[in-house]
């Protein structure tokens, strides 16, 4: 019974929550947005003000989602997010990966899909903040390495879209291209949940029979110097092969659900 | 680099060293992608090699209808002459 009432608990939770995003985008982009444009400041001044505020945003529905009960979560080595120039790495097992690593990283930017750049909640905040489209591929590598050149903080995602459970893993080139050719630090997080927890194929209504846990870990820096000497597709295609297998060995383990859900 | 042929064989040394094709395969009508196997991640070191040989500005919008290594000397020529 108090399974049942805790399960029932967790679908409203995770049901405010989608809400509470869809208008916390609204509010952000219609009221907050247009206030900030009034104080003093240049683009790049605005920009980094908005990144700021969606990292706190995110920060307090990180705190909300766990506060209600929604999912538990720990995560390990955050002081080193957020170095200028940096590039952050993750797998994507879930729908909030982007929210947690956004939130506890002071102003980064942010590869995202095309679609968020067209959706109503989230195309307003999305382009104050200058996010990067991850299309079409070129336009995104370049403004990638802008953003990396002129020391921000880029959060990319290699798997491009949400991994389902038991699925092999692919990593796109597009961040290994960046990473060679423009980071000053790679640094990889490796994200992990207990069970499957809003993937690709889960409506929302899905939730896991016990509280979700995530784990997300910031892991040490990958030296880049040797791909730096190479010609740039052979250290795109290299680094990313790299990349890849050392995923599998660092998360391999953690990626195996428990497959009756 | 004024002459076409001469933007032909810089963009055969570029491709011979950053994608270890064979010379003989860099045909004018040869494709990017299907023939020579250059995605789209590849063409952004490619044109950003360009550039750096050339030092002309140039962006991936320049390269939106390239298909041949033809296109690719047409749309190059044209930026340098301009």
């Amino acid at each position: 019974m108090k399974q049942r009432q805790t399960y029932l608990w967790r679908i409203f939770v995770t049901g405010t929550c989608f809400v509470l995003f869809g208008l916390s985008g609204l509010i952000l982009g219609f009221f907050v947005l247009p206030a900030t444009l009034l104080l003093p400041g240049g683009a790049a001044r605005r920009r980094a003000r908005m990144r700021a505020l969606v990292q706190h945003a995110f920060r307090l529905f990180v705190d909300t989602m766990s506060g209600l009960g929604g999912v538990s979560y720990e995560f390990t080595g955050t002081e080193r997010l957020g170095r200028p120039g940096q590039l952050i790495i993750a797998n994507h097992p879930t729908l909030v990966d982007v929210v947690f690593i956004v939130a506890f990283t002071p102003a980064p930017a942010c590869v995202v899909k095309a679609a968020i750049f067209s959706n109503l909640f989230t195309r307003w905040v999305v382009q104050a903040a200058g996010y990067i489209r991850n299309a079409p591929t070129q336009t995104m590598i370049e403004q990638a390495n802008l953003a990396l050149g002129s020391g921000d903080t880029l959060i990319m995602f290699p798997e491009g879209t949400r991994t389902r459970p038991g699925q092999s893993r692919h990593f796109h080139r597009g961040a290994a291209s960046v990473a060679a050719r423009s980071a000053v630090v790679l640094t990889p997080v490796y994200i992990s949940v207990d069970q499957p927890l809003l993937h690709k194929s889960q409506p929302w209504y899905r939730v896991p029979r016990s509280r979700p846990h995530l784990s997300l870990r910031v892991g040490e820096d990958i030296d880049l110097a040797q791909y730096r000497e190479m010609p740039p597709p052979r250290a795109s295609r290299q680094l990313n092969a790299w990349l890849l297998a050392h995923y599998e060995a660092e998360s391999g383990l953690a990626s195996v659900y428990n497959e009756e859900q | 680099m004024r002459t076409r042929d001469e933007v032909l064989e810089q963009i055969t040394a570029s491709l011979v060293e950053l994608f270890e094709i064979e010379p003989a395969r860099v045909t004018l009508a040869a494709r990017l992608n299907e023939d020579l196997e250059i995605d789209s991640i590849d063409a952004v070191d490619l044109i950003d090699r360009l550039k750096r040989q050339t030092g002309h500005k140039i962006s991936a919008d320049d390269f939106r209808s390239v298909r041949t290594v033809g296109d690719l000397a047409d749309a190059i020529h044209a930026l340098v002459k301009a």
